[in-house]
């Protein structure tokens, strides 16, 4: 009997936290479209009752939310470390979210923002191999009425075109493949002969990728190699062989999706048992997606004798070219070192810079994609694209 | 239960039934010869002197977690928080251990600390964390995968906090001082031309060390009593509280040797290190026998377990078999090991 009271007595509770749960973030959402009336504009939709009038609001009457894809990727926190501390130096109120590489997670995330009073969002999707998912988010912020920005991980022009306050800063997808296929190109021509260490008169590499169905990585993948066999037959070469004729794939995903460091090295250590220049079959050139699984190959070069810097008399020693994709501080740092080749830099600072420049828009009551004139902006749909840099030391 | 049904049929004759028996519990071994065989014929580099010892290595790495999980498992548990505890104590023992003067040192202030300093530490943290699981699990009754699966997360989230201290700001933690790489990556001599990376000596005395643990000392035998039936242990006198806290602090040590290898190993560590090597260590133990029924397991099952997951992964590779399919081998050979573990059990019935 006491235990029916109780239970009963704990159900009522709970119904009424609930209610007031709800009672709560439904006064707080209605006031969330108020207070984005005036940054969205005269655009903002008619469900919102706030009156036209409003003055420009205070700096504090920003409330972003930014949902990154996950909080454990070298890049992505290099740009949340840039990104916290434009805001705050904007004076915006924030939240950083962490999807934690699981798309339900972000939008349950997403959502909860919203009923919470956040008036902007600022979305690193995680699904990037179908556009439903950043609909969704997207759709999620035209019914509150606020305006929504997404960032590094590409959306379709259709989802940005959904809603006017929509937009998208990021790269070029495709544009990392071909600078780094063009990268290796010019490597390749300057040094062909020391490369080539069996001198067959083709190189043979080895590609490592960093995930099935990740449009980036699906991209570097074939551009890095389509575009450097380009340049390679201008300039009368062998296109690149990859080391083993048998993988008609030609290339090494890493099993978890994860682009990690230690894929790279379990499959390096593989391909150095096997492939070595006593056996005349070395693999001479490594290509990854991204930094981390670069210097995982350089690890298992290392061990193996190759890539280990300068010595005492600036001897270079035995190396195997090595690129990557990404710019972190360590791989800049290996370049340097005379340890790995080159890299393509992803601008976190300019991501985040762009990112803000949005945001201060929406700040100063103007539209979102005023001032954007001295960006590189696509015809006929809201994206900006952040250029990619070459990084050789 | 026995540990070793094989003796109950011992007296009878060789009939066909025995035969069928005999290949069936050996099913797994069976199995490996025939991959192997299959896998030179399409590949003879892979019985190459250097081939075997790239086997040899990439298992001596991935074998410390499984040597720990296996523990969890053997009480009937498990351990989630495997993978995340190798992720701290990677970026913990690289952090500590970065040469000087490099650009992105994470501490520029301490030097570079002497390694049996950095391998006291990484295993403090470990064996404190398993700790934490084990007492979790024996004071207040929890299932293992509950509490580890909590311990995982908070875990994780020390691990983010933890790359962006000092100048680290997130970025992966490389740039390590020769010592460090020379102690797990160099070598004392070679065989046919190939260096003998020396974590696999490290390996090598884990595996002899809980191999003593596990037979020879009353900490062992308590743990299989434990794990075979809580209650008859308890009455024989057995600590069951600070058996399962041992139990999972020697799991979290282990672990933490993995995280100081693979920091030098892959010396490139992030926030991203070590996910999800719990998997593949349970699936390991697994595979090797150690039994999610309890009380159950041997140190050398676990060794073949591991060493079966490292040939899938490195042969399927050689022979330049699609990368799609290998999930689908991964995982039915999990199923096929563990239903004739089963029937073992289930035969006796």
């Amino acid at each position: 009997m006491m235990k029916k009271l109780l239970a009963s007595i704990l159900a009522a509770a709970m119904i009424g936290t609930a209610l007031a749960g709800c009672g709560g973030s439904g006064s707080t959402s209605s006031a969330a479209p108020a207070s984005s009336a005036a940054p969205a504009s005269s655009e903002a939709p008619a469900a919102s009752s706030a009156p036209a009038e409003t003055p420009a609001p205070a700096a504090s009457d920003l409330n972003v939310g930014v949902f990154y894809y996950t909080f454990s990727d070298v890049y992505i926190t290099s740009v949340r470390t840039n990104m916290d501390a434009k805001l705050n130096e904007l004076g915006v109120t924030f939240q950083n979210y962490d999807g934690n590489n699981n798309q339900a997670n972000q939008l349950d995330q997403i959502n909860t923002a919203i009923t919470n009073g956040c008036n902007l969002l600022v979305v690193n999707i995680v699904e990037t191999s179908s556009p439903d998912a950043a609909q969704t988010a997207c759709d999620a912020a035209k019914t509150a009425g606020i305006p929504i920005i997404f960032f590094n991980r590409e959306v379709a022009d259709d989802v940005v075109n959904s809603y006017e306050n929509c937009a998208f800063v990021g790269t070029d997808a495709a544009e990392a493949g071909h600078m780094q296929g063009q990268m290796i190109a010019e490597y390749l021509l300057a040094n062909y002969d020391a490369v080539d260490l069996n001198k067959d008169g083709a190189i043979s590499y080895v590609m490592f990728k960093g995930q099935e169905g990740n449009a980036e990585a699906e991209y570097r993948t074939q551009f890095a190699v389509e575009d450097c066999d380009k340049l390679l037959a201008e300039a009368g070469k062998e296109p690149l062989a990859f080391y083993n004729a048998g993988n008609a794939s030609k290339y090494l995903v890493d099993q978890t999706g994860a682009w990690s460091s230690q894929a790279a090295t379990d499959y390096m250590n593989t391909i150095l048992a096997e492939y070595s220049e006593a056996n005349n079959n070395m693999v001479e050139m490594v290509i990854a997606n991204n930094d981390g699984m670069a210097e995982g190959a350089i690890a298992a070069l290392q061990a193996a004798g190759y890539n280990n810097g300068y010595d005492e008399e600036n001897n270079i020693g035995k190396f195997i070219p090595v690129f990557g994709v990404d710019a972190v501080d360590s791989a800049k740092e290996k370049i340097q070192n005379g340890q790995m080749t080159g890299t393509i830099m992803q601008d976190a600072e300019g991501m985040a810079n762009t990112i803000t420049a949005l945001v201060s828009n929406l700040n100063s009551g103007a539209a979102l994609m005023d001032n954007t004139s001295s960006f590189n902006v696509d015809a006929g749909v809201a994206k900006i694209r952040v250029p990619y840099g070459v990084y050789t030391g | 239960m026995s540990n070793n049904p094989g003796k109950a049929i011992a007296k009878q004759p060789w009939d066909a039934k025995r035969v069928g028996n005999l290949l069936l519990n050996n099913a797994l071994f069976i199995l490996m010869f025939i991959a192997i065989i299959y896998i030179a014929i399409r590949n003879p580099n892979f019985i190459k002197p250097a081939s075997l010892i790239n086997i040899i290595a990439q298992t001596a790495a991935y074998l410390p977690v499984a040597l720990g999980v296996a523990g969890c498992i053997v009480l009937t548990g498990t351990d989630l928080s495997a993978g995340r505890i190798v992720g701290l104590t990677a970026c913990v023992s690289a952090s500590l251990l970065q040469a000087v003067g490099g650009a992105n040192k994470m501490w520029p202030n301490i030097g570079t600390l002497p390694i049996p300093v950095v391998i006291l530490i990484a295993i403090l943290i470990g064996a404190a964390f398993g700790a934490f699981n084990g007492f979790f699990v024996a004071k207040f009754k929890l299932h293992p995968f509950i509490v580890t699966l909590g311990t995982q997360l908070i875990v994780y989230t020390l691990l983010l906090l933890y790359v962006k201290m000092g100048n680290n700001n997130g970025m992966a933690i490389s740039g390590l001082d020769d010592s460090y790489k020379t102690f797990i990556t160099g070598s004392l001599f070679s065989i046919a031309g190939t260096p003998i990376p020396n974590y696999i000596w490290i390996a090598v005395f884990l595996t002899a060390l809980m191999w003593f643990i596990w037979n020879k000392t009353t900490f062992g035998k308590n743990m299989f009593a434990l794990g075979a039936n809580e209650e008859a242990a308890r009455v024989s006198g057995v600590n069951v509280i600070m058996t399962t806290i041992m139990v999972f602090a020697l799991a979290g040590a282990m672990y933490s040797i993995t995280g100081f290898i693979e920091g030098a190993r892959v010396a490139s560590n992030t926030a991203n290190t070590g996910f999800n090597y719990e998997l593949d260590a349970i699936a390991a133990c697994v595979i090797g026998g150690v039994s999610f029924v309890g009380g159950i397991g041997k140190i050398r099952g676990i060794v073949i377990g591991v060493l079966l997951l490292r040939l899938i992964f490195i042969g399927l590779n050689m022979i330049g078999i699609n990368q799609d399919l290998q999930y689908l081998i991964k995982g039915g050979i999990i199923l096929f090991a563990c239903a004739l573990d089963m029937r073992k059990y289930l035969v006796k019935k």
